[in-house]
């Protein structure tokens, strides 16, 4: 690592990024232009995500409350816990504990620096944790673990059962620095009484966990309250997915992972509800007049990406997707599955859903339990993929929902178990006629492949499958 | 007077030193050949050669390097990781780490008070982190091998390559060339990719003073320099003799302790 | 002596396989320790524990697999796909790992371009992360949920006192390599590494009550046998290993593997089932408790411990923490072994290797060369 990166605790050089960013747009034009000059490597980041209007200015001002958070949850009282991006914080909010996520925090640095997050990559390596693991927890776990962060008091993940190497990240962190540490196992199955029950008794281990190492107790209005504003996102995200569905597309290219990112960071709190809000009205605004979202105003085609983005800098992904008028449609960071959810109603999966009885402890525990085990990847890649509300279902039915023209696959090569079956969920998703592209980049790290290359691989198939 | 010899037999080249009483006679570099026992008799027959020596004079001969268990005329074979550590030391009296890259794997070797071996790694899968990296990309390049380290000392804006995969990595550089890249920068980069990783797999083992590097990709002034920055110490040349002959000189000063009644 | 369990660990399909079937009796595959072999004896069926060993190359478990993957399970695959697994009549796939677990679905689409290459029975067995009071509970229903499945497809009456009867077979084994265990690490050994590995594999291939007998006059002739001195010993970790030469590789001429924590190894028969009471719980409680395996997240500082006593106990001079390329849970937590045991003092050794045909020998046997130079060295100084 170089002498640089030590100098500065990483996480007080990403809030300061972006808690700057935030205030960009808070003097005129002009100062605004001028400050630009100052940040050559983060401009590009910067401009695609105020570029996005309303929910991009909140979406940022989101991303510099909650590094706020986290830079001074011990001044403020507050444990904290590392956790992953599929454990919905909910309950972290509920117990004052402040939840770290991993997952986001690489996807800032990897938006963010000129060599994202490479050298705490690597730094993992040297300290004999794999380099053939995922990129996406490895990055962020890297600085911690080279002690360039603020001390962690508990790490928890919900990635048994679904995720190995994500799991083995945080269980690594967790031996490598001595800390408390707690997983929630996800059996094979998504629903029926044993997986009920299993996720039940679970999460009560859960909350008995936290509030040993938090020193706190449950307070159970606390949870209602935040299960109930969670709920409340839900039904707001599923109005945005409904839009979705509208051809062209009225929401912004970048408007999904400004939603999961929203959700992921301050899901059940009002900062997420801001931002989801904020989206919604542009979609609306953007339907009413029947208009893409794209800011060429025409969509050519419409990619449905069946797993997650790249987060190579300055949103470069989105910028490709928007210049050649590739309208997005998702992916299965956004989804929830609340009974409201437009995939839900459209397929009758009420039995997939969650319900929510907020009446008492055990039914909002029975409640939070079920929206965790709900989570992207928690509910759909345990057991085998071709399973009952596993991956290739909810592939095959949300292309079609949004009318999608093709299916893109990106990972990471840390991802074994996408990579284990990708080939033949590719060979399903063509047999259903959807024209698949499986992509062999890296998220997370622009050494893998570099995004030249991977540009012009993504706009090869498109060519060569006669989509554009 | 105790004549001894060191014979260690690489994927690229195999090298032999003859020492007497703890000074070096002759050395030798060749080009490997196909055979490693072939390899080790023509290096060995050179450096007698140039003595004026023959086998016979050689009270004790200690073969290292893949293929060593094949050489005929060894007393003893050693591994590489301990004779290259023994050499090293020779080479650079106070140092405490050494890297060595060769044309097919890299190491790093940490060694205590006494030269002898505390802790070492090896680079295990991968071609991108050895001497075959320099090797491919000089081709795709257009230049020489040994180029490599002056050119991209002369880089204004050396590029950030893919160092994950030496056939990716591949594809870039023409990407870039393609571009219309300076030579120079890409060289740099190059190189850097290839310190990254060398520096990954020399802070496992934790890196202390003195640093010496060994093998061929000692003499690329590009990947140590780069090394240097990234590992925050200075690399030591050395200057007593050819870094690359580190193994075979390892393997002769064993020769020498087993002549002198040390035990295997 | 040892030619029977050597014959028995080096071929798939192999002469107990053989003459099992000729009786027209049925053989299920299992892929993972976790899965309770006594449901099988106790059903009249032989469980035969999958393996990769033997495949030349990955073609067809790469055409289903992905890249960034195991060789492990592509191995398996491959064999299956050749019909090397043909004698199965079921298989059972568990989520060990993900790439393991994937084989379910790998294997179900070659079988279906593959006629014949997909076993009839074909069960997904899963297995939790932890233990914990509810894990046993819904583990123990897993179990029983197998018993129903295998019953019905096999037209089989599993009783209670059957299973019981069978763990008491099984604890047999168990307790009879303790006794092969407790020989291993004697100061003198009887046998190499090498050989353990076979007596351990073999018992994975046959009846099991012929493979009692088998271990019963070895451990006898073995207590008679010269034992073997002057060795570096070593303990093998890490990654699932089920060729007797990469054991034979590392041994040399200087070496010997007294000990493993492996699930070819030694993981597979420590700790006794008990007898009395509910066979399926008290399965399910052993089999689960059983948490050598880095797939049991956060229990790091137990399997430390684990390592901890046996390099006391079996006198090691040092450990060599291997791990497939891609195998993440091994792969890093013998980065942590080798942090907190070098710390004590033990030498270690990470070493990343592929699973498959033996190829890269030299390589691999340098390393481990270089690493019995530096413990030699290390005995000098102190002499």
């Amino acid at each position: 690592m170089r002498q640089e990166l030590k100098e500065y605790r990483f996480d007080w050089m990403l809030y300061s990024c972006f808690s700057s960013a935030a205030r960009l747009k808070s003097g005129s034009e002009k100062e605004y232009r001028h400050s630009m000059n100052y940040i050559p490597y983060f401009r590009g980041t910067v401009e695609s995500v105020l570029g996005a209007g309303e929910p991009g200015q909140k979406f940022i001002e989101l991303t510099a409350k909650y590094l706020d958070n986290m830079i001074n949850a011990k001044e403020r009282g507050l444990k904290t816990a590392v956790t992953t991006f599929c454990f919905s914080p909910a309950i972290f909010y509920a117990m004052d504990i402040m939840p770290i996520c991993l997952e986001v925090v690489s996807v800032m640095m990897t938006f963010a620096y000129k060599r994202g997050t490479a050298e705490f990559l690597d730094y993992c390596n040297e300290v004999g944790y794999t380099e053939t693991s995922c990129s996406s927890q490895r990055g962020s776990i890297g600085a911690y673990l080279a002690g360039l962060g603020a001390d962690i008091d508990m790490i928890v993940t919900d990635t048994p059962g679904v995720c190995d190497t994500n799991a083995n990240a945080f269980a690594f962190a967790a031996a490598y620095l001595d800390k408390p540490f707690f997983q929630l196992d996800m059996p094979p199955d998504l629903t029926g009484e044993r997986s009920d029950e299993y996720h039940r008794e679970d999460y009560k281990a859960l909350i008995a966990f936290l509030e040993e190492h938090s020193g706190k107790k449950l307070d159970l209005e606390r949870l209602r309250a935040n299960l109930i504003e969670l709920h409340k996102q839900d039904e707001i995200i599923a109005e945005i997915e409904e839009l979705a569905r509208v051809v062209p597309n009225p929401l912004h290219v970048a408007g999904n992972l400004i939603v999961y990112a929203s959700r992921f960071l301050f899901a059940g709190m009002p900062e997420c509800t801001e931002v989801l809000e904020s989206i919604l009205r542009q979609g609306k605004e953007n339907a009413a007049k029947g208009v893409s979202g794209l800011s060429s105003g025409t969509e050519k085609i419409r990619a449905f990406f069946c797993y997650i983005d790249h987060y190579v800098q300055n949103l470069k992904l989105w910028e490709m997707l928007d210049e050649h008028g590739v309208g997005y449609q998702g992916n299965i960071l956004s989804r929830s599955w609340a009974s409201s959810a437009p995939h839900v109603q459209e397929y009758g999966m009420q039995e997939a859903a969650y319900t929510l009885n907020t009446a008492d402890l055990d039914g909002l525990i029975d409640g939070m339990a079920m929206v965790n085990s709900r989570m992207p990847m928690i509910k759909s890649i345990r057991g085998p993929y071709d399973a009952p509300n596993m991956w290739l279902q909810d592939t095959l039915s949300l292309a079609k929902m949004y009318s999608a023209d093709c299916i893109i696959y990106n990972g990471t090569p840390g991802c074994r178990n996408t990579w284990g079956m990708v080939k033949l969920l590719a060979r399903d998703t063509e047999k259903a006629g959807f024209p698949t592209f499986v992509m062999n980049a890296d998220a997370f790290d622009e050494r893998v492949q570099s995004w030249e290359t991977t540009r012009d691989r993504f706009l090869e198939f498109l060519t060569v499958r006669r989509l554009i | 007077m105790t004549r001894v010899a060191g014979c260690d037999v690489g994927s690229l080249t195999s090298k032999a030193v003859i020492m007497e009483d703890g000074r070096v006679l002759e050395s030798v570099i060749i080009k490997s050949k196909a055979r490693p026992w072939e390899s080790a008799d023509e290096v060995m027959k050179q450096a007698l050669g140039k003595a004026g020596l023959s086998m016979a004079d050689i009270k004790f001969c200690v073969g290292t390097g893949y293929g060593r268990d094949k050489i005929t005329f060894v007393n003893e074979a050693v591994s590489e990781i301990a004779c290259h550590g023994r050499g090293a030391r020779w080479l650079l009296p106070t140092v405490r780490t050494v890297i060595d890259i060769g044309g097919q794997d890299c190491k790093a070797v940490k060694l205590d008070d006494s030269g002898n071996m505390l802790k070492f790694i090896t680079n295990d899968k991968c071609a991108s982190g050895t001497g075959r990296f320099l090797e491919v990309m000089a081709k795709v390049l257009g230049v020489e091998l040994g180029d490599l380290g002056a050119l991209s000392v002369k880089a204004k804006s050396p590029i950030t390559l893919a160092s994950a995969c030496t056939v990716w990595a591949q594809a870039d550089v023409i990407q870039h060339l393609n571009d219309k890249v300076p030579v120079e920068d890409i060289a740099a980069g190059v190189n850097a990719a290839m310190a990254s990783r060398m520096a990954t797999l020399a802070n496992n083992i934790g890196v202390e003073r003195d640093v010496c590097m060994t093998g061929g990709v000692a003499k690329n002034d590009g990947v140590v320099s780069a090394l240097e920055k990234l590992l925050g110490v200075r690399i030591k040349r050395i200057r007593r003799a050819d870094p690359q002959l580190a193994g075979a000189l390892g393997a002769a000063l064993i020769a020498g302790d087993r002549a002198n009644g040390g035990k295997a | 002596m040892n030619s029977a369990f050597m014959k028995a660990a080096t071929s798939l399909n192999n002469e107990h396989v053989a003459k099992w079937k000729e009786s027209g009796r049925r053989v299920v595959g299992y892929t993972c320790s976790y899965v309770p072999d006594e449901i099988f004896h106790a059903a009249g069926i032989l469980p035969y524990r999958i393996r990769g060993f033997g495949a030349a190359d990955t073609t067809i478990g790469d055409t289903y697999f992905g890249p960034f993957i195991c060789s492990l399970p592509k191995c398996m695959l491959q064999l299956a796909g050749e019909g090397k697994f043909d004698f199965l009549d079921g298989a059972i796939i568990t989520p060990g790992c993900d790439s393991m677990r994937r084989l379910d679905e790998c294997w179900r689409k070659a079988g279906g371009d593959i006629p014949g290459s997909l076993p009839k029975f074909f069960f997904h067995f899963g297995v939790p992360h932890k233990y914990a009071d509810y894990t046993i509970k819904w583990f123990a229903e897993e179990t029983r949920r197998l018993v129903d499945a295998v019953e019905k497809h096999f037209g089989v009456k599993v009783e209670d006192d059957t299973l019981r009867s069978s763990i008491r077979v099984y604890n047999k084994s168990r307790k009879l390599l303790d006794e092969f265990d407790a020989l291993r690490t004697a100061d003198d050994p009887p046998f190499t590494g090498t050989e353990a590995l076979a007596v351990i594999l073999a018992g994975t291939t046959m009846p099991r009550e012929e493979y009692n007998g088998l271990l019963e006059k070895f451990i006898a002739e073995s207590k008679k046998a010269k034992g073997i001195s002057g060795k570096v010993r070593l303990m093998l970790v890490g990654s699932a290993n089920d060729d007797v030469e990469l054991v034979r590789v590392m041994e040399g001429s200087s070496a010997l593997v007294v000990a493993d924590n492996l699930c070819f190894g030694s993981r597979f028969y420590t700790d006794l089932v008990e007898e009395e009471g509910d066979p399926v719980l008290n399965l399910a409680k052993r089999y689960l408790s059983h948490n050598d395996c880095p797939r049991m997240y956060g229990d790091y500082k137990r399997r430390l411990g684990i390592l901890r006593e046996k390099v006391k106990k079996a006198k090691i001079d040092g450990i060599v923490l291997q791990n497939i390329r891609f195998c993440d849970l091994h792969g890093s937590e013998n980065g942590l072994f080798e942090r907190d045991l070098e710390k004590e003092g033990i030498p270690c050794m990470r070493l990343e290797r592929e699973y498959g045909p033996l190829v890269e020998t030299g390589r691999m046997k340098m390393r481990v060369d270089a690493f019995i130079e530096r413990i030699l060295q290390g005995r000098r100084e102190i002499a």
